[in-house]
């Protein structure tokens, strides 16, 4: 419960930390809320920490897309009136089911996506809603689609000596809404299955959709057979069961595979049934 | 006016919210070592070496102690004599060595440096295919001795009387050297009373560890004094207790141990002489003060939490009168260590709050490789609960009667048989049945939408009978102080100021409980089976009349009225009938406090043996609902009603009812410490375990009566492990209700839920 040994440094700029990345040894902490508990089991051990909470990367900026800078919080994400507006309710909600306030209120949006966990909340509504995540390394800023970001478990597309500095979402056409299912584990409140669809509705028909899916197995993904009977107007769980298929699930002695592999299908056929009764202008 | 049956918050509760409460980990004594431990990575193997060196080439590393280390006098069958593995490791985080270091810091530094080469055994964890004679043993080495004192504490708690050892002949069943048992109860001819009863019942149940995750994880600080004595602070429920066996682990005289009760951050019965041994041996091997504080995963690790039970119950009865006979085998899983094992009580409990006219009860406590058993509240209750209160529901629905109904015929009544052979004490099993058939959420059982369920059932505490002794002394300012050994766990000193007040017929406000430690305090028991208040307040009663009479005898010298005339109301003594003449307290003990006076300071002393139980009857009622596509349950709303005696602070009362029912739900629906197929603990830590948050749990109504006990102060019973005796069964038959058919494993998560509810 007590960290190895390490070194601490306040990074004074963006540059400077990924400067201060050079270091192999290092790693950036921004709410440190994933960091600090591998740190005190002594799964992680970096000889330094580079503190960025500093930065001025902190805010979420509404213009012809949304712009949330990496440090923006968790709880500031899920007060947001800005993607409910859009019709991006699943990027709120993803946030707003992470742990309970202190945990909110500490954990960063950016420090959720550049940690890669495979049952973190965000990459369900980061995937509905085809957000780029845009980072800075020594070259520069660059920005990564979220369809090729999350490669498997804590692995992402993010290079070594990068940050993330900013999350960016696309404002989705107009009849468009969104909704975040999940069911929590009970010990940790991690999801175990997280889905959230994102869908336009014209002429009383579903056009376009989004669903992204997390928690279930290594990498987070898209439900592309469940997307495809969305459109087609057919039953999504079923078809989410085939997006399931080809997963590789996760299960443990408690909750097992052929449960997860159920409950996801269920919780994908809800988020995509409440997305299409928010835009068709059912208040849910 | 009187304080007690009235809402006080507790007296430590000020202290507690501003954050000025002492506990143990903030105790920092000069030159300190902190210790960290080598847990166990195997759940079975022989130790071949431990490797210190580059644990002791660690800057800051003191001392790295194994088993060979601590000067201990003795070694017995039980954890508390086996502070660090003694050879053989009978469990995956079982301590096997301490390191000591001038920082934690260095001492988990440590910690990774020690290397334990080992050589594994099979691991012994399945109870059935344990007991079978082939079986390979949890323990190769078998350590010879008794079970000393624990786990008789809470078996008499729960109901064995004296109970008759098992004939030799009910060992028909040929069991290997992990089995204890069988322990036996027999009465009448069970199965000529099952074929003559109207409807018969039965199935397997299987429940889980549950660990009691308290707040504040185990911990203990030992400090050397000069004369050679050894200085215990302890997060523990019972000083003497710890002061006694460590005495004895480590061949001392008692008198050169002083424990010290530290404010406990939680303990639930799991808090008894853990680490104590451990730091005392320290603090002896290393001459430093040595202090072990267990992180949570640690506690999680190392510590004793409740047995996994598999229960094989049939049972019987008749629409007229109700229950028949029960014919019962438990294997009741102990562990590595049976230090607090219930497999000796549970053939009784599992009878519940019931007359019987046959019964064949028998059980076996198991041995294996995982943790050891440890108090938790109503030990061996939750367990029993959830196959007795099934069946008893299953069998009044064959009977075509009403659930309560079929209870309240059968209740046990003041001289009925108990299942251990002795007459029933007084017990309020009817009253409580009947408010609860008034309850109304039991009434709104028949109107519930789809996929609701609304599940009720009974359950027993006997309670401890502890003696106990108390002191009370008036002060120079006229108000009381109170002396008691006794550690104030959940609010008990609250209740003890309440019954000194009333007692004395000062203000609450005069009145001071003061803690003393195992050096100064009168002799206390064990803060545990729910027999402090019960004992313990009893003899402060005692304690506090005395004193009065003392200062009523001087005052009526001075005032010249005779003692039997006076009477003590807030605070002034005066003549019955006159107020007007009244002198205050302080005006008298002034007098035998200061430099000379005509008679000796007032001191008085209470003893108390309550001889008999006063066994305290519960009744749950749970409302869920289920969601058949996922198998989550909700709990909705929830009832407990029980008879405790009196209240002396209903407040309180509520607070261990509720506490009760939240602990229940835990129980029910997701508590399970799992181990793999090697006996890897699989659930760890808080991120795996789950306990019943605060949005899982509903409103808990609490409806409490009060038939008074002869025994207790004010009529008072022990209230707050009968408070968990009916849970597991009120949440099943609220599931069952709710799914259509029946889950007899817990907890019932909701993968469990979710099969049952498609395998209709
Ligand atoms: C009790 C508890 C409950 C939780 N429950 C949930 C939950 O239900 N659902 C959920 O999704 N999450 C949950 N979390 C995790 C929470 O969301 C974390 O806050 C979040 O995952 C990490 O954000 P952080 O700012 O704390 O990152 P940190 O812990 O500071 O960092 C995490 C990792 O990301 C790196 N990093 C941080 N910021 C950046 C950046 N800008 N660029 C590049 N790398 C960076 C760090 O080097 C580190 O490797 C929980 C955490 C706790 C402690």
């Amino acid at each position: 419960m007590i960290p190895a040994q390490f070194a601490y440094r306040r990074a004074t700029s963006v540059a400077d930390a990924v400067a201060a990345l050079a270091d192999p040894d290092a790693k950036v902490i921004a709410g440190g809320h994933s960091l600090v508990p591998m740190m005190k089991l002594r799964l992680a051990r970096p000889g330094t920490l580079i503190d960025i909470g500093g930065l001025p990367l902190r805010g979420i900026a509404d213009g012809a897309e949304i712009v949330v800078g990496s440090l923006t919080s968790h709880a500031d994400l899920a007060q947001a009136a800005a993607f409910a507006a859009a019709g991006l309710q699943a990027v709120a909600e993803c946030a707003a089911a992470v742990g309970d306030v202190q945990v909110r209120n500490a954990g960063t949006i950016g420090g959720s996506v550049a940690h890669g966990d495979p049952a973190s909340d965000a990459p369900a509504g980061l995937i509905a809603a085809d957000a780029r995540i845009r980072v800075a390394g020594a070259a520069g800023e660059r920005e990564i689609a979220v369809d090729a970001f999350f490669q498997g478990p804590f692995w992402t597309a993010l290079g070594e000596q990068e940050l993330v500095s900013a999350i960016v979402f696309p404002k989705p056409a107009a009849g468009s809404a969104s909704a975040y299912e999940s069911i929590e584990d009970p010990a940790s409140g991690y999801p175990l299955v997280g889905a959230a669809a994102l869908v336009t509705v014209a002429g009383g028909r579903v056009t376009a959709v989004r669903i992204g899916v997390t928690g279930v197995s290594g990498t987070p993904f898209r439900a592309t057979n469940a997307e495809a009977a969305t459109l087609a107007g057919a039953p999504v769980a079923d078809a989410a069961r085939l997006d399931i298929t080809g997963q590789d699930v996760f299960g443990d002695t408690r909750f097992d595979e052929e449960y997860r592999r159920h409950i996801a299908a269920v919780v994908i056929g809800r988020a995509v049934e409440r997305a299409i009764a928010r835009a068709q202008g059912g208040s849910q | 006016m009187s304080i007690v049956g009235t809402d006080r918050p507790r007296i430590d509760a000020d202290d507690k919210l501003r954050g000025a409460t002492r506990y143990l980990g903030d105790l920092k004594p000069h030159g300190l070592l902190h210790g960290r431990l080598v847990l166990a990575m195997d759940a079975h193997a022989t130790i071949n070496r431990v490797i210190k060196d580059a644990a002791l080439a660690i800057p800051g590393v003191v001392a790295v102690l194994t088993a060979e280390d601590l000067p201990t006098a003795m070694e017995g069958p039980m954890r508390q004599f086996e502070p660090l593995a003694r050879g053989e490791i009978v469990f995956q985080g079982q301590p096997v060595a301490l390191v000591l270091a001038e920082t934690e810091a260095a001492a988990e530094d440590g910690v990774e440096a020690v290397i334990v080469e080992t050589t594994s055994h099979a691991a012994v964890l399945d109870l059935e295919a344990a007991i079978k004679p082939d079986s390979p043993l949890a323990r190769i080495r078998q350590i010879g001795g008794e079970m000393e004192g624990s786990a008789a504490m809470h078996v008499e708690a729960a109901g064995e009387g004296e109970g008759a050892p098992a004939p030799a002949a009910a060992a028909a069943e040929p069991v290997s050297a992990n089995a204890k048992g069988p322990h036996r109860q027999q009465h009448g001819d069970a199965t000529a009373a099952l074929a003559g009863s109207e409807a018969v019942v039965k199935g397997t149940f299987r429940t889980s560890w549950v660990h009691q995750t308290y707040m504040e994880p185990q911990g203990a600080l030992a400090i050397p004094e000069v004369d050679g004595s050894v200085t215990i602070h302890s997060s523990t429920q019972g000083a003497f207790y710890v002061r006694g066996m460590v005495a004895k682990l480590y061949g001392v005289d008692v008198s050169t141990v002083r424990v010290v009760g530290a404010p406990l951050g939680g303990a639930f019965g799991g808090k008894f002489n853990l680490i104590d041994p451990l730091v005392m041996g320290a603090a002896l091997a290393v001459g430093r003060p040595v202090k072990l504080q267990l992180t949570r995963s640690e506690d999680f690790a190392s510590g004793m939490p409740a047995s996994a039970c598999i229960l094989e119950l049939e049972l019987g009865g008749t629409k007229a009168t109700g229950l028949t006979a029960f014919r019962s085998r438990i294997l009741l899983d102990q562990g590595a260590y049976g230090d607090w094992a219930m497999d000796g009580a549970v053939p009784v409990m599992i009878g519940g709050p019931y007359r019987w006219s046959a019964w064949d009860s028998l059980s076996y406590g198991v041995t294996t490789n995982r943790f050891g058993t440890g108090a938790y509240r109503g030990p061996g209750g939750p367990q029993v609960v959830f196959a007795l209160e099934q069946l008893v529901d299953e069998l009044a629905n064959k009977l075509g009667v009403d659930p309560l109904e079929l209870r309240l015929k059968s209740a046990a009544v003041e001289g009925d048989t108990g299942v251990d052979g002795d007459p029933w004490a007084p017990v309020a099993g009817r009253e409580v049945i009947e408010r609860t058939m008034q309850h109304p959420l039991y009434k709104k059982r028949g109107s519930l939408p789809a996929n609701e369920g609304i599940g009720v059932a009974a359950g027993v505490w006997m309670g401890a009978r502890f003696p106990s002794a108390a002191t009370c002394r008036v002060d120079q300012d006229g108000g009381i102080t109170v002396v008691t050994g006794a550690v104030d766990m959940s609010g008990t000193n609250t209740s003890f100021a309440a019954i000194a007040a009333d007692t004395f017929g000062v203000p609450i406000e005069s009145v001071r409980i003061s803690y003393a430690d195992t050096a100064t305090a009168p002799h206390a028991p064990p803060s545990g089976g729910s027999g402090v208040t019960y004992s313990v307040g009893q003899s402060i009663r005692l304690a506090v009349e005395d004193a009065k009479e003392q200062l009523l005898d001087f005052a009526s010298d001075q005032m010249d009225v005779a003692a039997s005339d006076l009477e003590v109301v807030d605070g002034m003594v005066r003549p019955v009938g006159s107020p007007d003449r009244g002198k205050s307290v302080a005006h008298f003990a002034e007098q035998v406090t200061g430099f000379v006076a005509t008679a000796p300071p007032i001191e008085g002393r209470g003893r108390f043996a309550p001889g008999n139980p006063s066994p305290s009857v519960a009744c749950h009622v749970a409302h869920v609902r289920i969601d058949p596509a996922t198998g989550e349950v909700e709990t909705l709303d929830y009832a407990v009603i029980q008879d405790v005696g009196k209240a002396l602070n209903p407040g309180l009362v509520r607070g261990q009812l509720q506490g009760g029912a939240v602990q229940s739900i835990g129980w029910a629906l997701y508590e399970e410490l799992q181990h793999d197929e090697y006996g890897q603990l699989l659930t760890g830590s808080f991120m795996q375990y789950a306990v019943p948050r605060a949005d899982r749990v509903p409103n808990v109504d609490v409806d409490y009566i009060e038939v008074p006990s002869a025994i207790g102060p004010f009529g008072a019973k022990g209230i707050a492990e009968a408070a968990v005796m009916a849970g597991t069964g009120a949440m099943a038959n609220a599931v069952a209700a709710a799914v259509g058919s029946r889950i007899r494993e817990l907890p019932m998560t909701s993968p469990r839920v979710w099969r049952a509810a498609n395998s209709r």
